[in-house]
């Protein structure tokens, strides 16, 4: 494989960015890679797929922008591992984070996230983060008894002395979305499921 | 009275360089002085009769020279003045200041008057004073009995110096006495390390200008002109080095065993013991600490060297200089336990296979696991706390771990061919010759792998070392059966203690700092102690001892050239003073001390910028040679020269920043006219009152460089603030006031600076 | 050691610790209530965004918008210690602390949002809490207290094999706020060591990740259980019986999947799974339904703990 690099390629401006986003704590971290891959070395995602952490930083570094629709970004699973140990203080966790927000912003990924809008929902509906329900069958065939647990959940409650589960007043969860339309959230979330709701009847 | 004071000014042509531009004729009509005369050169030879002949005949008590900047001439005039005191003598600078820089003739007239004028008002509060001269005593304490100390001493001895050698532990030999083999880049082979060193050691032993104190530490140190009273701790070592023989005996017949920190743990000792071989002073030493007193080693020792009573003795030491050779330690394993040192015996450190191969090592140079087998693979570590950011770890590189692993792989190799070794690299650092070094390891095929491992795990009998092989992007689990971890260099303890009793500075990491890393090296910020080795910063044995050779230069250097030092420095009023201290916590130079119940302030490394002046609620300190009043006087001899309509901008720098506005006109670029340059020893001796004078007395800005590497940048940078908060208090513009940064020969961005502020200044004026 | 609060603390609440496992509340409190620590909960405190932040479906500013709700929530009950069940919640809430503080472009951001949408009462100024002094989970608590749990111990629960599971949350996301070390964290090992046990200590993958990586359990199985492997069978080789959690979401992984993965790896696994406070509150003498909650639990608690001693005095 071979390229060509323009006299007016900046490849440097994708990290750049990357830098600049609120998301990230670790300053110019991203530049001062040096492929060490330590980050690899006790990554549980490099272990057991085609994830690789410091790739990631040397894509980056390159200012290759098709990492966005890669799908292996999808495999991190935010345990923080490199950002512990990165010896030059970068962090790839953060950065795939902040990869994944800007694939969102450029309408990429909607469909990673759309079995996932059960915890915006119930943010709306319970200010609480709950489980989506749409994966209740899987926990139900994987998880022996769990169901029968969720419905005798308030009986375990008032045995343990608690109130019933987590429920805000209606005063709490009206703040609460309003804070989450105010920040632009809810028009997102409502983008992404008219997206991939138009997607799933194209389909059927 | 100063008013009265007859004044002579003597004007040089400079070949045309002056007198085409500055129309001198109209000067001294302008200046009215009790003597005035225009000369064609006057820093030629003839240019010394002329003044001299004009002081005589003039009875002058005080001399103007208007001519080029007293950087270039400020001597030859001091000299030719004779027998005038130097110090009343002030130079005009009308040639890089004026008509270098200007073209207008009738404005660089004008200019030229305006900065006569300021100098003659100047050199009316000068007074007559002495340059000091300081001569040290020439005994030398080096401090750190390793390869670097021991270098520096025997430079020093041969050079016929006298210098007491300081050793914490029992033996001089430091960490080359247990290296085991030494590599050589341009040799491509490794040597005998203690075959080396014995040489060396010898003939320090030998030096009848060292004496060697072994198990004692400085615990106190003042400093006073240049002389350094060191309190020195002796410990006992119980048994008396005279009488000794190093029959061994004593160890045969002692009963306690504990860990040999000479063979880093891995094989035992007694409690009485010599510390290696060819440790010196030839004599076994008792360890306290594990010693039961039980006395079977004074029974058997013929020669009656054994005491098991002894008292640490304090031994007093005067030295003109310090040589710190204190070394380093290596990085604690136990802050990177994912590597499993302290958990498994097979992951050891570079340092402990130096003492395996060793064949005065604890299995006599054979490479062996913990039970007893050759390791059949041998997977190296590289950066192990270096190049890492993390808590505990260490942002540098240690320098030497590449080429130790590579040293140590070649044994291990050219002894058993079959084990396996490789290394885990992130870069290999082999500048210079080593690459060569590194070219023959590969040849005798030790292998590399580009990735920094993760973990290493003991799986039954193996480890698992786990690791990403970055040039394949490959993540991989490589079995070993022995792991050796490359760990960072960092300051000894012992650097640690010393630089706090000296008081001399440190890095961010905690090494000795080299007063400036370019260009001194081996000086520390405090005048007479220098530093060598690895107590500042991490380096090989190589240049540790170039280090310590170059500081035994330094320190002769320093020894016999004594020290002329310009006489505008701080001084107590003892009788004023109460001790309190402020001062000392104040000098950004570390000048002052109590010494005697007094303080007590160094000429050598007092610069007068008078920090200590502010602080002092006595009133108790004075900086010679009026440089306040003189300050002031300069400002009045500008400012009343202020024609109508005429813009003034007095512009404040020390002996850098006037450089680089000589530089200015050196180079014969130009600014504005209004910029008058007034030459202080230091522009934190410009204080919040001058500025304010001088913008109430008709200046229409003051501008004040400072050179950032100066210890006082921030504190002026501060300063230059407040005065402005306060200035706008008092109801004028804080923006007719500017602070920047100078360097030397950044000059064009400083014409451009006092053009911008002209120009500023300008427009602050027609808009009011 | 960094100063850990005992009082002005708002225990802050979990969603997963309120609907899998209402027991480690429960053992929280009745742990906080012996060893004397001031502590409340609000009902006006809502979810951290945790489990949405980690699958993508919240930015940052949404977190931490919410955050400074909550935040300001702490402050006004004059409890700006917040001690956190899970370890999620305490990453999010440190983390938007920090962004607080440090980016004034994102809380001036967030601040004029709140103006102009009459939400002033929420506004954040900079330092109004700080990561360190005000940000804990429950472990910190328990660790500045650890001197005194011996006092409460009334079972003797040294004859299980211990370990522990520290998860990534609390250790490694801000290390160097951290107890007890990130590469062999340890801080769980020294609580427990208070209580008259001992943990095996280091083990392979001690410091790895449960596997649930947030959205690998649900979207990615395959991934998310061969990583939880990793560690189940490092544990089963360790003939450990008690797995020492601090972390709601790793405890779902181990407790509620360790059937699952035991058929995937052809494997009996026999560890039962406790939170950190439901271990001590059970060898404080915690009843194992009204205290520990049992009944949340997938692989039975009595499956290894059929009895209890109690502690020879």
């Amino acid at each position: 494989m071979s390229s060509h690099q323009k006299i007016t390629d900046s490849p440097i401006d994708f990290a750049v960015e990357i830098i600049n986003d609120v998301k990230n704590s670790k300053e110019e971290g991203v530049l001062k890679c040096v492929q060490c891959g330590m980050c690899t070395s006790t990554c549980p995602a490099a272990r057991h797929s085609d994830y690789n952490p410091r790739e990631i930083i040397e894509r980056v570094l390159d200012g290759d922008e098709t990492i966005l629709k890669d799908d292996n970004i999808w495999n991190c699973f935010y345990c923080y591992t490199c950002h512990s140990v990165c010896p030059v203080g970068n962090s790839v966790c953060e950065v795939n984070q902040i990869l994944k927000q800007i694939a969102i912003e450029n309408g990429i990924g909607y469909e990673k996230l759309y079995e996932y809008m059960g915890f915006a929902d119930s943010y709306f509906t319970a200010a609480i983060g709950a489980i989506p329900e749409i994966f209740f069958t899987d926990i139900d065939r994987d998880v022996p008894g769990w169901w029968d647990f969720r419905q005798h959940l308030d009986e375990i409650r008032q045995e343990l002395e608690l109130d019933p589960p987590l429920m805000p007043s209606e005063e709490v969860i009206d703040e609460v979305s309003k804070i989450l339309t105010i920040t632009g959230f809810k028009a997102k979330i409502e983008k992404i499921r008219a997206s991939q709701e138009a997607e799933n009847e194209e389909r059927s | 009275m100063r008013d009265d004071l007859k004044v002579g000014v003597f004007l040089c042509e400079c070949g045309g360089n002056i007198a085409d531009i500055v129309d001198l004729d109209k000067v001294r009509e302008e200046l009215d002085v009790e003597f005035i005369g225009q000369f064609e050169n006057l820093c030629s030879l003839n240019g010394r009769k002329i003044i001299r002949d004009a002081i005589f005949d003039h009875d002058l008590d005080r001399v103007v020279v208007a001519a080029c900047s007293p950087i270039s001439h400020e001597k030859t005039f001091q000299d030719y003045v004779k027998p005038l005191n130097p110090y009343l003598m002030d130079m005009a600078n009308i040639r890089e200041q004026c008509s270098w820089v200007h073209s207008d003739k009738e404005k660089a007239t004008h200019k030229a008057i305006t900065l006569i004028n300021a100098s003659i008002e100047k050199v009316k509060q000068s007074d007559a004073v002495d340059p000091i001269y300081c001569q040290t005593p020439d005994e030398v304490a080096v401090i750190g009995g390793g390869i670097a100390g021991m270098n520096a001493a025997l430079s020093l001895a041969k050079q016929g110096t006298k210098v007491t050698l300081i050793e914490q532990s029992p033996s001089i030999g430091g960490h080359m006495a247990k290296i085991g083999k030494v590599f050589s880049p341009v040799k491509i082979a490794e040597e005998c390390g203690m075959c080396l060193l014995n040489p060396i050691l010898n003939e320090l032993v030998w030096n009848e200008n060292i004496e060697v104190l072994t198990n004692t530490k400085v615990i106190e140190a003042e400093r006073r002109a240049g002389t350094y009273n060191l309190i020195l701790e002796k410990s006992p070592r119980y048994v008396d080095t005279e009488k000794c023989i190093a029959c061994g005996k004593c160890a045969e017949a002692c009963e306690v065993e504990v860990p040999n920190d000479w063979n880093d743990n891995l094989s035992m000792r007694k409690a009485i013991y010599r510390p290696f071989g060819q440790s010196y002073p030839e004599s076994y030493v008792i360890d306290m600490d594990n010693c039961t007193k039980c006395s079977n080693c004074v029974k058997v020792c013929t020669m009656r060297a054994i005491k098991l009573r002894g008292k640490p003795e304090r031994i007093p030491l005067q030295v003109g200089s310090i040589v710190v050779a204190t070394g380093h330690k290596l990085f604690d394993m136990e802050k990177r336990p994912e590597y499993g040192y302290t958990r498994y015996d097979d992951v050891i450190t570079q340092s402990e296979l130096g003492r395996i191969t060793g064949v005065n090592g604890p299995t006599k140079g054979k490479l062996l696991k913990s039970n007893g087998e050759v390791p059949k693979r041998v997977v190296m570590i590289q950066c192990v706390g270096s190049r890492d950011e993390k808590p505990d770890g260490h942002k540098y590189c240690s320098k030497i771990c590449c080429t130790v692993a590579l040293k140590n792989a070649n044994i291990i190799k050219h002894k058993y061919p079959d084990t396996d070794v490789l290394i885990c690299y992130t870069d290999i650092r082999t500048p210079g010759m080593f690459e060569k070094y590194y070219k023959h390891t590969q040849e005798n095929e030790v292998r590399f792998l580009r990735g920094r491992p993760g973990e290493v795990v003991k799986k039954g009998d193996n480890f698992i070392v786990r690791t990403e092989d970055t040039l394949k992007g490959e993540f991989v689990e490589i079995e070993a059966d022995m792991v050796v971890l490359s760990t960072a260099m960092e300051p000894s303890d012992g650097t640690r203690e010393i630089a706090d009793i000296l008081n001399v500075g440190v890095t961010e990491d905690g090494f000795i700092k080299e007063s400036h890393p370019k260009i001194k090296p081996i000086a520390t910020d405090v005048q007479g102690i220098f530093v060598c080795g690895t107590a500042h910063d991490p380096k090989d044995i190589t240049d540790s001892i170039m280090q310590a050779t170059a500081a035994a230069a330094k320190v002769n250097e320093y020894n016999y050239g004594g020290v002329e030092i310009e006489p505008f420095i701080a001084e107590i009023d003892t009788e004023k003073c109460i001790v309190c201290g402020e001062c000392i916590e104040r000098c950004k130079y570390k000048s002052m001390s109590v010494q005697n119940d007094q303080i007590y302030i160094d000429p050598m490394s007092c610069t007068g910028c008078g920090k200590c002046l502010n602080g002092c609620k006595q009133r108790a300190i004075t900086v010679n040679g009026n440089i306040d009043e003189k300050i002031m006087s300069t400002i009045n001899g500008v400012l009343s020269k202020k024609q109508e309509g005429e813009r003034m901008i007095l512009v404040f720098l020390d002996n850098i920043g006037y450089t680089a506005a000589d530089n200015i006109g050196v180079n014969r670029l130009s600014y504005p006219e209004s910029i008058h340059i007034i030459k202080v020893i230091s522009v934190n001796r410009v204080r919040p009152r001058h500025i304010r004078y001088a913008l109430e007395n008709g200046a229409d800005g003051v501008f004040i460089g400072e050179f950032p590497g100066d210890l006082m940048y921030d504190e002026v940078e501060r300063k230059i603030q407040r005065a402005k908060d306060r200035i706008a208090e008092m109801g004028h513009n804080p923006e007719r006031i500017a602070f920047s940064k100078v360097y030397i020969p950044y000059f064009s961005g400083l014409a451009r600076k006092f053009n911008d502020f002209d120009e500023k200044i300008a427009e602050l004026d027609s808009s009011k | 050691m960094k100063n850990v609060p005992d009082k002005d603390i708002l225990l802050f609440r979990s969603c997963l610790v309120s609907v899998e496992y209402p027991g480690v509340e429960a053992s929280t409190k009745f742990v906080f209530d012996k060893l004397g620590i001031d502590y409340a909960i609000s009902d006006k405190q809502t979810c951290c965004t945790g489990l949405g932040h980690y699958s993508d479906v919240f930015d940052q500013i949404d977190t931490s918008a919410i955050g400074a709700r909550n935040f300001k929530i702490a402050r006004e009950m004059g409890r700006p210690n917040l001690v956190m069940m899970c370890a999620t919640c305490y990453a999010i809430n440190k983390k938007s602390v920090k962004l607080l503080n440090k980016k004034d472009d994102l809380r001036e951001h967030i601040n004029k949002l709140f103006d102009e949408n009459g939400l002033s009462h929420l506004k954040y100024e900079k330092d109004d809490l700080k990561p360190t002094e005000n940000i804990f989970h429950v472990v910190d608590i328990l660790y500045g207290k650890k001197d005194e749990i011996k006092y409460h111990i009334k079972y003797d629960l040294s004859d299980y094999t211990i370990a522990t599971h520290h998860g990534c949350h609390y250790c490694k996301v801000h290390y160097e706020d951290t107890i007890g070390g990130v590469r062999d964290p340890n801080i769980m090992d020294e609580i427990i060591e208070e209580c008259g046990c001992k943990t095996i200590g280091f083990y392979d993958h001690k410091r790895a990740t449960c596997g649930t990586g947030f959205r690998q359990r649900y979207s990615n199985p395959d991934l998310s259980f061969t990583a939880t492997a990793d560690k189940m069978n490092a544990i089963a080789d360790e003939d450990v019986d008690i797995l020492v959690h601090l972390c709601p979401n790793c405890h779902i992984q181990f407790d509620r999947y360790q059937h699952l993965i035991g058929e995937r790896e052809g494997r009996k696994f026999k560890a039962i799974h406790l939170n950190i406070t439901q271990f001590i509150a059970l060898a404080m003498g915690g009843d194992l339904d009204k205290v520990i909650g049992q009944k949340a639990h997938t692989v039975p608690i009595n499956s290894i703990i059929k009895e209890l001693k109690e502690v020879e005095k």
